[in-house]
């Protein structure tokens, strides 16, 4: 594939608003990992009001829901705060990052308690808002310490390595980072949220590359929450205030943006087949309206656009180069094909 | 800086804003009366709120599931806001054009309709009504979306009339046939299926879908009409327009804005009734109404820098409405500086103390002044303040007592001891009774001595006057 070529083909929506405890749908989802064997795990991070269904939900992509794992919030080695991110290591634990409770929480795939690690604090391997992982081949990872402004560099069980970054908006340094990518060269991509760009680093912290600046325009971003690297080096990035993914190709250059084009998935024609009353007038309503001038900001649009993303927080790829956008605010996720 | 000058810009922080700390009194003072006024006034400056850190850490306050989201994000505005009158205009706007959640089940289009009286609550009454008009909440509210050509659906048109800018008694019931005719295809886009959705309180398939204005040509009724005396072809904009030039409606906002910012009146409903409390305010501020071309902020001006506004008769005289009180005191405290979870247990609790936001008991809001303490709510009220101050670690606080440790310089009688944690909570006038009880506690501790670099005295004594002030009746009033 020639950089330029990649398109992106809308596979299917994953997903329900359920702010129960459990069972099928999702909560304010803020990411997705998949493990091995190919079930997708999704992190529900809930609002407070609803901080007892914070859990792991599993599916598959052939919208079969296996159940969930974790009990709510707390300090319990299976509760948590708030859920911030996660990643499958390489020997498929899933390692959930909590941003309330400073800390590292891994279980197995069965969703089974194995360890936990981390500690508030500005010292060495201590966090102040945990927010984004991701692990090298090495099998070592990468978090991104938001209020410290900075990535700290561990093995898998929470050894200090290294940290780098900063408060600052120069090159290396670091706003509220969130998500965290790493390439297939062990190249760290960091959203540098605050400061609206994407920043390349060596997997020891030597700054490589920035991309990326603040607006609407192509290339540009809005509070970049999530980054991740397809085997090609091409960086997807959940352009979150842009309410967009956007590709760019591995010197940073645009490629593409998707929209979202969300359709019903298995789970919501169930509800409407148990509710036809919804069914009939949801037949003449226009789901993709045409704001006033008034409304013509990203974030408007998606609040009144059911297809379209609307807090699209994270991305991720599978082995299988499919693409799935987690979006917060709708809770469900979009699947897309990269070619 | 006069002991008069400093309890004056006391009374203007807390009735245009949430009370202020000693701090920005004194900087106010300093800059001057009509200055702070003219810069509470002025639309350029930052609320210096951080939407972005809100939408990430509330994705409830973007989804609109519900109140305590919303809740949480206004008091968090009204607690972190470099322009508090912004928010107080809000909040009267959201007192006078009462919209409530259990007709819309959907938060957000709420506080779009709050956003809107940021954007528009300082302008032209005419303006704010036509938007208001064209709020998708107020919409689905007053069940606009059935006001249809051939078949009006009058309950817009008499609560504009009636509730929104005239009063009982200054038109007839064919005016509000008129009013319903001209409103006639004001909806919302996908009405019917908004409508359900809020009906059957539906989050589903992927959570609440926002609403927005649409008029609809085909339904509108653009037969002429006579309103208020004058025939014509009027559409909702040219009935607001009529409604506007009314001595009737300049009287009614400003009764209002007199109630909500000067002194308690009694409730709408007893006003046809029951003369103003102050008939030559409500005159001034009328002729202000129609000098200024229907401007609220000129209004406003006029008010603030009006003698019955300064006089000491109103002063402390009003009672805070929970939001009021809440965001006051954490104002004070300090303990919400920062974006923190912990604001939505408040934000809650301004639910107990009767005023759940977003969410009045009717299209008439909520009945102010004495109204808002009944003995539950009272006591409420009373441990919340005590409570807020009962840990002296909070940052406010803190600088409170260094304040007031520093100027102590070692020791300090009963009566300036009192009097200094008074000017500390924001240049707070006492009752004799008040006053005599906390002169009695700070008699009683046996110390004088503040400011020794004994910390923990200073704040045994220093914290426990300021718990007692908070829990004075007195700190209730505004």
């Amino acid at each position: 594939m020639a950089p330029g070529s990649l398109t992106l083909s809308y596979v299917k929506t994953i997903g329900i608003c359920n702010n129960g405890l459990n069972g099928r749908g999702f909560t304010n989802p803020v990411d997705t990992a998949v493990s091995r064997d190919g079930r997708i795990f999704v992190l529900n991070r809930c609002d407070q009001a609803r901080a007892e269904a914070i859990r792991v939900g599993i599916c598959t992509i052939g919208e079969d829901y296996l159940g969930e794992f974790g009990d709510g919030v707390g300090d319990g080695d299976t509760q948590f705060r708030l859920v911030a991110g996660m990643a499958f290591d390489s020997e498929d634990r899933l390692h959930i990052v909590d941003e309330g409770a400073n800390r590292i929480t891994v279980f197995n795939s069965q969703g089974v308690f194995l360890s936990k690690w981390g500690s508030p604090g500005i010292g060495d391997g201590e966090f102040n808002g945990p927010s984004g992982i991701a692990f090298d081949s090495c099998g070592d990872c990468y978090i991104s310490d938001q209020h410290n402004n900075r990535i700290q560099k561990f093995t898998w069980n929470g050894e200090f390595l290294t940290k780098w970054g900063g408060l600052g908006d120069d090159s290396g340094q670091l706003n509220m980072p969130w998500g965290i990518g790493v390439d297939q060269d062990d190249k760290v991509y960091v959203a540098d949220w605050r400061n609206d760009r994407i920043q390349k680093f060596s997997s020891n912290g030597e700054h490589i590359a920035t991309f990326g600046e603040t607006g609407q325009s192509d290339g540009q971003f809005s509070r970049p929450s999530a980054v991740a690297l397809d085997a090609r080096g091409n960086i997807y990035v959940a352009d979150w205030g842009n309410e967009r993914v956007q590709v760019l190709d591995p010197q940073g250059n645009f490629l593409l943006k998707i929209r979202g084009e969300a359709t019903i998935s298995e789970w919501a024609a169930d509800f409407f087949v148990a509710n036809p009353d919804e069914v009939e007038v949801r037949k003449i309503a226009n789901l993709t309206p045409v704001l006033p001038p008034r409304f013509d900001t990203p974030y408007q649009i998606s609040s009144q656009t059911e297809p379209y993303f609307w807090g699209p927080v994270s991305v991720k790829l599978d082995g299988e180069g499919r693409l799935y956008v987690t979006e917060t605010n709708r809770h469900r996720f979009q699947v897309y094909q990269i070619d | 800086m006069s002991l008069q000058d400093i309890a004056l810009m006391a009374h203007l922080m807390r009735r245009a804003g949430f009370g202020a700390t000693y701090q920005e009194i004194h900087e106010n003072v300093s800059d001057g009366y009509d200055h702070t006024v003219d810069h509470l006034l002025d639309p350029n400056v930052s609320d210096g709120i951080q939407q972005d850190m809100l939408r990430r850490y509330h994705p409830d306050h973007s989804g609109g599931l519900g109140t305590a989201g919303m809740a949480f994000y206004w008091l968090h505005r009204m607690v972190q806001t470099q322009t508090p009158l912004r928010e107080k205009v809000a909040l009267f706007w959201h007192h006078v054009f009462a919209t409530g959640y259990g007709k819309l089940a959907q938060g957000r289009v709420l506080m779009d309709q709050v956003e809107m009286f940021r954007q528009h609550g300082f302008g032209s009454l005419k303006t704010l009504l036509i938007e208001l008009s064209r709020d998708p909440s107020m919409i689905i509210w007053l069940d606009n979306q059935d006001n249809h050509k051939g078949a009006i659906n009058e309950n817009y048109g008499r609560e504009l009339l009636e509730l929104f800018s005239m009063g009982v008694g200054n038109y007839s019931e064919d005016d509000i046939k008129a009013c319903a005719q001209a409103f006639t295809g004001w909806t919302v886009s996908n009405a019917k299926y908004m409508k359900m959705r809020a009906d059957n309180d539906s989050l589903w398939p992927y959570g609440r879908l926002n609403l927005h204005f649409e008029f609809d040509e085909d339904d509108h009724d653009g037969s002429e009409m006579t309103f208020l005396n004058e025939t014509g072809v009027f559409n909702g904009e040219e009935v607001v327009d009529i409604i506007c030039r009314q001595p009737a409606t300049a009287n009614f906002i400003s009764r209002h804005m007199y109630n909500f910012f000067v002194a308690d009146e009694p409730p709408v409903p007893q006003w046809p009734y029951r003369e103003p409390r102050d008939p030559e305010a409500i005159q001034i501020l009328s002729d202000a109404y129609f000098e200024s071309g229907y401007n609220i902020a000129e209004m406003l001006r006029v008010m603030f820098k009006s003698e019955f506004f300064k006089s000491e008769n109103v002063r402390s005289e009003k009672v805070k409405s929970p939001a009021e009180l809440v965001a006051g005191v954490l104002r004070l405290t300090g303990e919400s500086r920062k974006l923190t979870p912990k604001l939505q247990g408040d934000a809650n609790l301004l639910g107990v103390m009767g005023q759940q936001l977003l969410n009045p008991p009717s299209v008439e809001g909520w009945h102010t002044g004495t109204e808002w303490l009944d003995t539950g709510n009272l006591v409420e009220r009373i441990n919340y303040a005590a409570s807020k101050f009962a840990d002296v670690n909070k940052p406010g606080i803190k600088e409170m007592i260094g304040r007031l440790a520093a100027d102590a310089g070692g020791v300090a009688t009963p009566e300036t001891l009192v009097q200094d944690c008074l000017d500390q909570m924001g240049a707070i006038s006492l009752s004799k009774t008040s006053m005599d009880a906390l002169l009695n506690q700070a008699s009683k501790t046996g110390k004088s001595e503040i400011g020794t670099d004994e910390r923990e005295t200073d704040e045994d004594i220093l914290g426990e006057l300021l718990r007692l002030v908070a829990a004075t009746p007195d700190f209730q009033r505004c």
